[in-house]
């Protein structure tokens, strides 16, 4: 690509030749037109001068502006001067200046070719006016002065074309060249040395905010310099103005403002122009905003990494120096800390032995801790701590003994000593060591009393939550055991529970709160109340779950989440429903083959705002065992969960089948000896086998009835009763029991017994009262009396002094009672 | 379990016929307070109560005493009492055995009953 200068360079050569050779045709016409000198008028000569000076004068004078033409207006003027000097002289004396001229030309246009060109044309110009001086016809001189210039003219504008078409790509050039500038990203500035603004492409418009034809014209300092950097810039310009250098170059970041008043950092790359003498001053110009944000962000990043290296640095040294107190709090109960100790204190200081003597919260010193193995206790602490320095002492050979007092909370807790054998001198290296040592464990200690405090609560808590008698059940037979995790861990959150609930069904819960310790607690707390209170309320098990679900969703402390299992077992309809939230399945053993009930599984407690759950039943005949446990029955660590269910699937089948044996066989079997990793609860429920012959006794209340009937419809049932005659058999022992419950009058703490069997196709019932006989009931009328004749084949009533008993008896199969019977 | 019986009243006709719904089962543990209940639910300017029984699995004489008392008590305000309890279930043959259409009618629905009243 050409440069500017070069450009211009070549227009102005191309001008200059046209009007040397218009300059030539006029000199002809003059030769022509004016007769010789002698005759030559004075005043045309003076015209001549005059107009030659006076052009050469406005030349000059606008020299700056119109560049070329100071170039060729010298040029006209030198060859008017030196043709006419030439005319007056005579060809032949002024043929050496003329050439001179020429040489000085070319040298002008440094093309040497070129310039020949010029000298053959103007020479071959002034041969042919000197010959036609004397032609004859004045026509053929008038054509040859005026001609011959012309002719050459044309042929050098001939030569010229090519130069034009050269001029022509240059100016396509200069098109491109200003189109890139234009689309330049950056905003391209020209100015004149006076920081007038010549040149503003697009991307200057539209950082700066100002058009071409506003900015053109005016100066950077009115429009885009701020007034405090107005000096800086005006010094700037002219010091790369004044730079010696023709490519001289600035590079500064400065603010600029734009037509908004907003300022902003800009890059500004500033170079010197010089075309042939004019110069000027280009620049790019870049917001810099956007790079200096992305730089600061990176230096930020940058400090924040070295924060965070230093962070780490900092935290892995605490950590090393945390690694005594973290080996001895691994242990979570005072005596591990303490064992711990002692140990890595003899280990450190190279003793024989090292003994702990503590106090306990009653400041009694009770439990002391050593290595290798002693254990000291009794005493006032002070005393104690004497007594079993002389114990110490008098325990065989003692060469040196050192002791340091533990502190917790500025209170001495306990007293570390180490002993060695033979003779040596506890140096103070040592006892700092041991101070060290004692600093971080009195707070360990601390620590560790808080905890055990806490451990005591949750665990007292927890019990509390578990029922401490399971009810007694008609027809059912129920067991429950919790095995806290071994020693050292957390209180668990395993819970379960059994509740009545209404129409003879009894509901099952076993859950497992993710919290541990007093929070996870006091959470089955809440979980435990809540769900009693909804299973009064709903029969349908999966709407007692969803509640659950909303409670700890919406009340409970965030990130609180339970897996339960909620069966409710139907005795009378020989039936189980349930509900699992995310609970390993229960187990249903019958006939000694135990198969997991799946399905209806869903996610925990706490873990989805409105999750479905889903109810699922399943037949549990009588003879069926159920059984739920937690996970930590089935989960060991390093073990597929599946392998553990297998597991105890293979451990049910050799199992008891009463509950309390298979929970203890299960205990046995299935909990590693030194206790389980994770708490461990099982509750089972078995759906006693109907005995041919039944007795049983209830509390001489009302309530009791709703169960007698219960537990009545499934022996019936059992018995091969129909629908109907186990309808009307309840309803009749139902009069029998109300009486008994009327006998034992208001005293409540009475008890009636009723017995049943079953003899070829006849049912009996005996119920059996502490009370006397009385007819007929408050309000009765007799209609209970009358119930039970009608309803059953016989009723007998027969009264003793201890008490009263109503023997009922039913042929079944019938289709119906005896009398009064309709059908 | 204290809610072994339930009752839901509904007013019908108007404001003239009371019903009372149960459900579950009645026996001695539920039956005064079941009767103190539906008594109170009809007011004076009733024409009638219906004590729908089709949903209730038991009863027994303790049961039967109270809708007797009910009949005296509705019957001494010149109130109608009808009782439903569905031909061939277990209350309509008690209800049958003590021979209860004595002392008010006993209807195999609801519709039937309120429409007698009315």
């Amino acid at each position: 690509m050409r440069t500017l200068p070069e450009l211009f360079d070549v227009r102005v050569k191309a001008r200059a030749i046209a009007y040397l050779f218009a300059t030539g045709a006029a000199l002809g016409l003059l030769t022509v037109a004016v007769p010789h000198p002698s005759e030559v008028n004075d005043l045309a000569l003076v015209l001549l001068a005059a107009g030659a000076i006076a052009i050469a004068a406005v030349v000059w004078v606008s020299r700056d502006r119109i560049r070329e033409w100071h170039i060729h207006a010298v040029l006209l003027c030198g060859t008017l001067i030196v043709s006419l000097a030439n005319y007056y002289a005579g060809p032949s004396t002024l043929y050496p200046v003329l050439y001179m001229w020429a040489a000085l030309y070319a040298f002008y246009f440094f093309r040497l070719g070129e310039a020949l060109a010029h000298m053959a044309v103007v020479g071959v110009s002034y041969a042919v006016v000197l010959a036609v001086q004397d032609a004859d016809s004045e026509l053929v001189r008038w054509l040859l002065a005026v001609g011959t210039p012309l002719v050459a003219g044309l042929l050098i504008s001939r030569l010229l074309g090519l130069l034009s078409d050269r001029a022509q790509q240059l100016e396509r050039s200069e098109v491109r060249t200003r189109m890139v500038l234009d689309t330049a990203p950056d905003a391209f500035i020209t100015l004149d040395r006076e920081g007038v603004i010549m040149g503003w492409n697009a991307a200057a418009e539209h950082l700066f905010g100002w058009s071409a034809t506003e900015a053109i014209g005016k100066t950077m300092r009115e429009l885009v310099v701020p007034p405090e950097f107005a000096d800086r810039h005006d010094e700037r310009r002219n010091a790369l103005i004044s730079s010696e250098s023709p490519l001289a170059t600035q590079h500064f970041e400065v603010e600029f403002q734009r037509r908004d008043g907003g300022r902003f950092p800009g890059e500004a790359t500033v170079s010197k122009v010089d075309i042939q003498g004019e110069v000027f001053v280009s620049g790019f110009i870049t917001d810099v905003t956007e790079r200096e944000r992305r730089e600061a962000e990176r230096e930020a990043l940058l400090r924040e990494q070295a924060a965070r290296e230093e962070a780490e640095r900092v935290a892995e040294l605490v950590a090393g120096m945390q690694a005594l107190v973290d080996a001895a709090l691994a242990h979570r109960t005072l005596d591990g800390i303490l064992r711990e100790l002692v140990t890595q204190v003899r280990g450190v200081l190279d003793a024989d032995a090292a003994t702990i003597y503590i106090t306990d919260e009653s400041e009694q010193l009770s439990v002391g801790a050593s290595a290798p193995g002693d254990v000291i206790g009794g005493g006032e602490f002070a005393n104690a701590v004497a007594a079993a320095r002389e114990a110490m002492l008098s325990q065989g050979d003692v060469g040196a003994l050192v002791g340091v007092p533990l502190l917790a909370e500025d209170e001495v807790t306990a007293v570390l000593v180490a002993r060695a054998t033979p003779p040596r001198e506890f140096g103070g290296e040592d006892l700092t060591l041991l101070r060290l040592a004692a600093e971080r464990v009195g707070l360990a200690i601390a620590h560790a009393r808080v905890y055990e405090r806490e451990h005591r609560i949750a665990e007292t808590l927890q019990r509390s939550l578990l029922p401490d008698r399971l009810p007694s059940l008609p027809g059912l037979d129920v067991a429950a055991r919790y095995l806290p995790a071994a020693s050292e861990a957390e209180v668990g959150g395993d819970w379960y529970d059994v509740m009545p609930i209404a129409g003879g069904a009894v509901g099952l819960v076993m859950g497992d709160v993710a919290g541990k310790g007093l929070a996870g607690a006091s959470m089955v707390g809440r979980l435990r109340s809540a769900l009693r209170a909804y299973a009064l309320e709903s029969q349908d098990g999966a709407r007692v779950v969803e509640r659950l679900n909303r409670l700890l969703w919406t009340e409970v402390e965030e990130n609180q989440m339970a897996t339960m299992l909620y069966v409710i077992v139907d005795p009378a309809a020989g039936a189980v429903r349930w509900v699992n939230a995310g609970h390993p399945a229960p187990l249903m053993i019958t006939g000694g083959e135990p198969r997991f009930l799946e399905g209806a599984g869903s996610v925990p407690l706490g873990v989805l705002p409105f999750p479905t759950y889903e109810e699922v039943s399943a037949p549990m005949n009588p003879g069926s065992t159920l059984l739920l446990y937690t996970d930590g029955l089935v989960e060991r660590p390093g073990e597929n969960i599946d392998d553990g269910m297998a597991e105890l699937a293979a451990r049910v089948r050799e199992a008891p089948e009463d509950p309390d044996g298979l929970c203890d066989h299960l205990l046995a079997t299935l909990v590693p000896p030194g206790g389980a990793t994770d708490d461990v609860a099982l509750l089972t429920l078995r759906n006693l086998p109907v005995p041919d012959q039944f007795v049983a006794d209830f509390p001489a209340q009302p309530e009791s009835l709703a169960p007698m009937r219960s537990m009545l419809r499934r022996w019936l049932s059992h018995a091969g009763a129909g629908e109907l005659e186990i309808a009307e058999i309840t309803t009749a022992c139902g009069e029998a029991a109300t009486n008994a419950i009327e006998h034992a009058g208001m005293s409540g703490d009475g008890r009636f017994e009723v017995s049943g069997s079953r003899s070829g196709g006849a049912v009996e019932i005996a119920v059996r009262d502490q009370g006397s006989w009385r007819e007929k009931r408050p309000g009765d009328h007799g209609r209970g009396l009358d119930l039970m004749r009608t309803l059953m084949d016989t009723v007998a009533v027969e009264p003793s002094p201890e008490g009263t008993t109503v023997s009922l008896r039913r042929t079944l199969g019938e289709g119906g009672g005896p009398d009064g019977r309709p059908g | 379990m204290d809610d072994l019986v339930e009752v839901q009243i509904e007013q019908r006709e108007g404001d003239d016929v009371v019903v009372a719904r149960l459900t579950g089962e009645l026996d001695i543990s539920g039956a005064d307070s079941t009767g103190q209940r539906i008594a109170e639910a009809v007011p004076s300017s009733a024409r009638g109560v219906v004590v729908d029984m089709s949903g209730l699995e038991f009863i027994d004489s303790s049961g039967v005493s109270m809708l007797f008392a009910l009949a005296r008590r509705v019957g001494s305000r010149r109130q109608e009492l009808r009782v439903v309890a569905p031909t061939g279930e277990p209350v309509a043959r008690v209800l049958d055995i003590v021979e209860f259409d004595k002392a008010a009618p006993v209807h195999p629905d609801v519709d039937s009953a309120v429409a007698e009243i009315a």
